[in-house]
């Protein structure tokens, strides 16, 4: 079974880069004021999830595992 | 509109202190008609991150689709090599909208990111030493000719892969290519040849990684052009953009900064109780207070309405980051400067899909030199009140920051 995530985005550091929007397209979605949102944990991989949190130019994106609460990023 | 605002944004009094002009005109005419020079000036903290997030309105493809002239006016016997300016800086990847864009910022964004850039940090610490080393033997020291300049060449130097005889070359065109942000008359003489220098210096370079790719910079373009997604010449030129772009805004951070730390010693006394601790959040006060980027252009993509006043296709555009960065709705006592200041949403690497593609880089180099310096120099001091800023209103930019610590 697939590892579950709790991914979310910290909307004080978030600039709309969209880097994450391209690499896990159903994952992060951005909102109306163009700020990444983590609208579907469960949209990709984990290794996707976490290339986009990493691809993130200011670091705006936490990866947790669910069920542990261990943090995969940062 | 009745604004009595004058708009000449090159006069000695706006060179000199951006923050009340652009200040004044965020508070009284936010989305301002400057009629001088024919654009929009946008000053707000909420319109700037508005506009940055909104690049489907606003193009970034200044160079190439903007059919007026340069601005300031330049020698009319320098119209054709103004051409090679457009020709060159639309070649950039940050002079592109999407799907380009993105297709291009694909290829460089994994060399840039924040794991990535902070592997670089022990090389930025140990150049850092080594020019404060010959700085101390000296007995005194221009920031910005003995720090603030040496440190990005190096830094961009080695991310290029170019052998180290080769950096005071590479310097020397740096000086060069800085002349697209400034006002001089004659400054395209100067600029083009920069540029030309560049792309002769750089096409070995580039043949050899087209061939034989390393983990440098270079490779890295080399690679897109292997893929189709960027043209030699655009290879060639973005190589050259590494060079200005982390070249200018670094030495503007370094300088700025210090003289921020120098003429607030309460702030200074604060930072020297624990450096490395406060590094962080001080290196983002020091952005946001006297960032070194002032502003940014932008075309309208088509007609479009801000705060009451029409915007036509074509419009240029310039967005305001010294104004945004002390915007009381968003700073509280904007300007104070307050090296404990968390959050701190400023602007100054911009926003959306065309944020500072260096924006990390730059933090870890302003981050090492502002701990060194209070680490090394504690008692540093400004040695002349009397500073004088380069004519542009794209970039904050000290002539010379010379310090004493005697």
């Amino acid at each position: 079974m697939a590892r579950k995530l709790r991914v979310w985005v910290d909307h004080n550091v978030c600039v709309g880069n969209a880097m994450c929007e391209t690499i896990a397209p159903k994952v992060f979605r951005l909102n109306e004021n163009r700020q990444s949102e983590a609208v579907n944990p469960e949209g990709d991989t984990v290794e996707k999830i976490l290339e986009a949190a990493e691809n993130c130019p200011v670091s705006a994106i936490f990866v947790e595992d669910a069920e542990t609460g261990e943090q995969l990023f940062p | 509109m009745g604004t009595v605002v004058q708009d000449d944004m090159f006069t000695r009094d706006v060179i000199a202190d951006p923050y009340g002009y652009y200040g004044r005109l965020r508070d009284e005419d936010p989305v301002h008609w400057n009629d001088t020079y024919a654009l929009w000036v946008i000053t707000r903290h909420e319109d700037v991150t508005w506009l940055t997030r909104h690049h489907e309105l606003f193009s970034s493809a200044v160079f190439k689709n903007d059919p007026r002239g340069a601005y300031p006016d330049i020698d009319e016997s320098d119209l054709g090599l103004y051409e090679y300016v457009r020709n060159y800086q639309g070649d950039q990847f940050i002079q592109h909208d999407r799907p380009v864009h993105l297709d291009m910022r694909r290829i460089v964004h994994g060399y840039f990111t924040p794991k990535a850039m902070e592997s670089w940090r022990p090389f930025v610490v140990n150049a850092v030493k080594e020019l404060l080393d010959a700085a101390e033997e000296k007995g005194s020291m221009d920031v910005m000719r003995d720090l603030a300049t040496p440190l990005p060449v190096l830094v961009i130097a080695q991310m290029m892969g170019v052998p180290a005889e080769d950096r005071p070359y590479v310097r020397e065109l740096a000086e060069k290519l800085l002349y697209i942000g400034r006002g001089e008359y004659d400054r395209m003489p100067i600029l083009t040849d920069g540029m030309k220098g560049m792309l002769e210096y750089v096409s070995p370079l580039v043949d050899e990684r087209i061939v034989r790719p390393g983990d440098d910079f270079i490779s890295v373009l080399a690679s897109g052009e292997k893929k189709g997604v960027f043209t030699r010449h655009q290879v060639l030129v973005n190589t050259s953009l590494l060079l200005l772009a982390g070249h200018e805004t670094t030495i503007n951070l370094i300088c700025n900064g210090t003289l921020a730390f120098l003429q607030h010693p309460s702030q200074w006394a604060l930072y020297k109780e624990d450096p490395a601790g406060r590094a962080k959040w001080a290196t983002e006060e020091c952005l946001r207070y006297d960032a070194p980027v002032k502003s940014i252009q932008r075309l309208a993509s088509q007609d479009i309405e801000v705060r009451d006043k029409v915007m036509r296709k074509d419009d240029r555009i310039r967005w305001f980051i010294s104004s945004a960065n002390r915007d009381p709705n968003v700073f509280a006592e904007p300007n104070k400067f307050d090296i404990t200041r968390q959050p701190n949403p400023h602007v100054a690497f911009g926003n959306g899909v065309h944020h500072c593609l260096g924006a990390t880089l730059a933090r870890v180099e302003g981050q090492e030199v502002f701990k060194a310096l209070a680490e090394r120099f504690p008692n540093l001091q400004i040695e002349s009140e009397e500073l004088h800023y380069q004519p542009s209103i794209t970039f904050r930019s000290l002539k010379s920051l010379p310090v004493i610590w005697q």
